[in-house]
């Protein structure tokens, strides 16, 4: 039993990790053709976007919001940048670029961290008016054009060719698995040992339990904005180096999926629960039924609808296990306590 | 009757009083209405003013009174859910189906038994296209009421599986047809009001009649004012909550035929930039996103100022990027000035550690008080 319940994880990882290698299973076993390393390079590839929006959203998640502003604040950034060093024929160097993109998306995600904080207002509705806001400067005031590689600095399209490794016919790992390697373990690292992320979860589990035991909430949670859009802008730029080209329109629309994926692995809708561990679980289980669905003989359109299943199924099973501990606290407590 | 009983009945009648307290305080429904006829009337003046020429020509009028109704009717089927403290973020997908299935049994018809025949049937194939969007928001009623899901992350889920499920079936692309009856009622007008908009206009007094004047709407709104009270009066919150997303899912069925009626072809896709959009109205229109109040006037003020801001910026030919950030300045400064004049009305702040501190320094000097 012990055994099993460390198995299974705080936040029911160990049950999605066990979700993945069925599906990964049962795509083996319907289809030779998946156990390549050009699946698991593309499986790899599709993830390194999502993943890197999806830490942030968890970051807000766990302190109890929920933002849909960061594809905004991640094209705005991106795009921003890369038309800046086009325009200027100035090629700041693709560490250039990623530091003046982070700088715009932090400043962008402290205004929202500002209103959010300051008055006190739901950050969904917030984000909402704020990702309206960042777009709608983004293409009325920016630039509404797409820019192909041909047009893009140096740097960002030798980041695009730039390859960890190359197997001829098979496919490729993307170099810009560092940098999102290192973003997650940096968040995960944030999370667990500083006081910072620590903070985080409290507010999270109890705003005013929080305040009480002396946490600056307004502090924290406008850093934490700021950290969220700095993470967003990161994403944006690889989601341009992946894709070769800047286009302002894309992105925004995406932000209930990745929310999606980031519930899927377990953390809480009402915040302090959530963990970086579930969270790469949840997009990789989004993205191998988005890549491989085919595989199993069901046909693409069913991508959508096979992730909207398991999201129901997945939240289902966290709502009736809460409803069970409200019935039986003594018992639900005694777990935690041996959990513990 | 013990001891027990008694002390959790009387902590029952004090929540319940509490909760009847802050329905009562709510009562800004004036308010919030009049506020919205004063920014719909300021913005009208606006553009009338820097364009009159285009604005005000009849026929951009009639454009306005044609695109807010299914704008209108989603943000009406979002105040619902709001209500009782919940959300419906799978509305545009239900609206999506019931216009997929309208659209497909028509043309399902008339190719099997001709075209006459389908036209016969008009009604019932619109009163399919109602029914699926009430099944489909008993789906939401279920995984919320019974299961016990929050309304964000079923309505969430079931937006995925609903417009997944859409897109199976049409193979993603977009399906033509409709009853001729829905376009016709699209280019009707009555004195001079388009049709759609009298539709938007008698779906809006239905629902503040059921709101207002019927027992679930008494029931819908204390769920979302104070659920604890709304359980100790007795109320099943199973059913209340059931009955929202019911009404919620035919309030987006309706839109779908609405979709049907400006343009008769059906798509998964139509209209996703809705569900943020239809979420600004309500809020705009006065909806507490936590439950508990909202007005129905409010929404559909709400639908046809932006509406206005639309059209009026096309008129000034401004872009729909800046359109986008109308919508999004004037959603957050709602939401700051209500906070700010909600703050100054409540009189005890909010303890923050500054105001504890005080207040236990305070405490020290009574004690020390003569």
């Amino acid at each position: 039993m012990e055994l099993l319940r460390r198995l299974r994880g705080a936040n029911n990882e160990g049950v999605l990790l066990a979700v993945i290698i069925v599906v990964v299973v049962a795509m083996a076993l319907a289809s030779p053709a998946f156990f390549t390393a050009g699946t698991f390079f593309a499986l790899v590839r599709s993830s390194l976007v999502p993943l890197v929006f999806a830490l942030g959203v968890l970051l807000v998640l766990i302190s109890g919001g929920i933002d849909v502003s960061f594809p905004a604040i991640a094209i705005f950034a991106a795009y921003t940048t890369v038309a800046w060093s086009t325009e200027a024929s100035f090629d700041p160097t693709i560490v250039g670029i990623f530091a003046i993109a982070l700088v715009i998306g932090a400043a962008l995600g402290a205004l929202n961290g500002v209103v959010i904080a300051r008055f006190r207002l739901p950050t969904l509705i917030v984000t909402l008016g704020t990702q309206g806001v960042f777009q709608g400067i983004l293409l009325a005031y920016i630039g509404s054009t797409y820019i192909a590689a041909s047009r893009m600095p140096q740097s960002v399209n030798d980041a695009s060719g730039a390859l960890l490794v190359d197997i001829p016919g098979a496919g490729f790992l993307h170099a810009m698995l560092i940098p999102v390697v290192l973003i997650v373990v940096g968040v995960w690292w944030m999370l667990r040992y500083t006081t910072f992320g620590r903070s985080i979860f409290a507010i999270g589990g109890d705003t005013e339990a929080a305040r009480r035991v002396g946490i600056k909430v307004v502090r924290t949670q406008v850093l934490l904005y700021v950290l969220v859009g700095a993470l967003a802008a990161i994403g944006g730029v690889i989601s341009v180096i992946l894709g070769r080209n800047a286009n302002p329109q894309t992105l925004v629309g995406t932000e209930l999926d990745i929310i999606a994926a980031v519930v899927l692995g377990g953390a809480s809708i009402f915040g302090g629960r959530g963990s970086v561990v579930g969270t790469v679980l949840g997009v990789l289980l989004v993205q191998l039924i988005n890549n491989n669905l085919v595989l199993l003989g069901i046909p693409s359109t069913w991508q959508r609808a096979a992730v909207g299943i398991l999201l129901i199924a997945g939240v289902s099973v966290q709502a009736i296990a809460t409803a069970r501990a409200r019935r039986h606290p003594k018992a639900m407590l005694e777990e935690e306590l041996v959990k513990a | 009757m013990s001891d027990l009983d008694t002390k959790s009945m009387r902590n029952g009648n004090r929540k319940l009083d509490g909760g009847v307290q802050s329905l009562v305080s709510r009562i800004q429904v004036p308010r919030a209405s009049a506020r919205m006829v004063i920014i719909l009337l300021v913005t009208f003046a606006v553009f009338a003013v820097l364009r009159p020429s285009v604005f005000l020509n009849p026929l951009n009028l009639q454009n306005i009174g044609v695109a807010a109704p299914e704008i209108g009717l989603l943000s009406l089927a979002i105040t619902i859910a709001m209500l009782t403290g919940g959300i419906d973020l799978s509305i545009v997908a239900i609206a999506n189906a019931s216009a997929i299935t309208v659209s497909t049994l028509y043309t399902a018809i008339s190719a099997s038994s001709g075209e006459a025949t389908a036209e016969s049937l008009a009604i019932v194939i619109i009163l399919a296209g109602v029914a699926v969007g009430a099944a489909l928001g008993a789906v939401n009623g279920v995984l919320i009421s019974v299961v016990g899901i929050t309304p964000i992350l079923t309505t969430l889920g079931t937006m995925q599986l609903f417009n997944g499920l859409a897109l199976v079936f049409t193979g993603g692309v977009t399906i033509s047809g409709a009853p001729s009856l829905l376009p016709e009622i699209g280019r009707a007008t009555l004195a001079g009001v388009p049709m759609l908009f009298v539709v938007l206009i008698l779906v809006a007094i239905a629902l503040s009649v059921l709101i207002d004047r019927t027992p679930l709407g008494r029931k819908i709104q204390l769920q979302g004012a104070n659920p604890v009270a709304a359980r100790y009066s007795g109320i099943s919150q199973r059913k209340t909550l059931m009955l929202t997303y019911i009404a919620s899912g035919v309030l987006g069925g309706i839109a779908g035929l609405l979709f049907l009626s400006r343009n008769p072809s059906a798509s998964a896709d139509y209209g996703s930039s809705y569900i943020l959009l239809a979420i600004v109205i309500a809020v705009l229109g006065g909806t507490n996103p936590n439950g508990g109040f909202a007005t129905v006037t409010g929404v559909v003020l709400a639908a046809l100022t932006l509406q206005v801001v639309s059209s009026g910026f096309t008129a000034l030919r401004l872009s729909a990027y800046e359109y986008a950030i109308a919508q999004g300045v004037l959603l957050v400064a709602v939401l700051v000035f209500d906070q700010i004049s909600f703050r100054r009305r409540k009189k005890p702040p909010l303890p923050t550690t500054e105001t504890a501190a005080i207040a236990v320094e305070n405490r020290g000097k009574d004690r020390t008080r003569p």
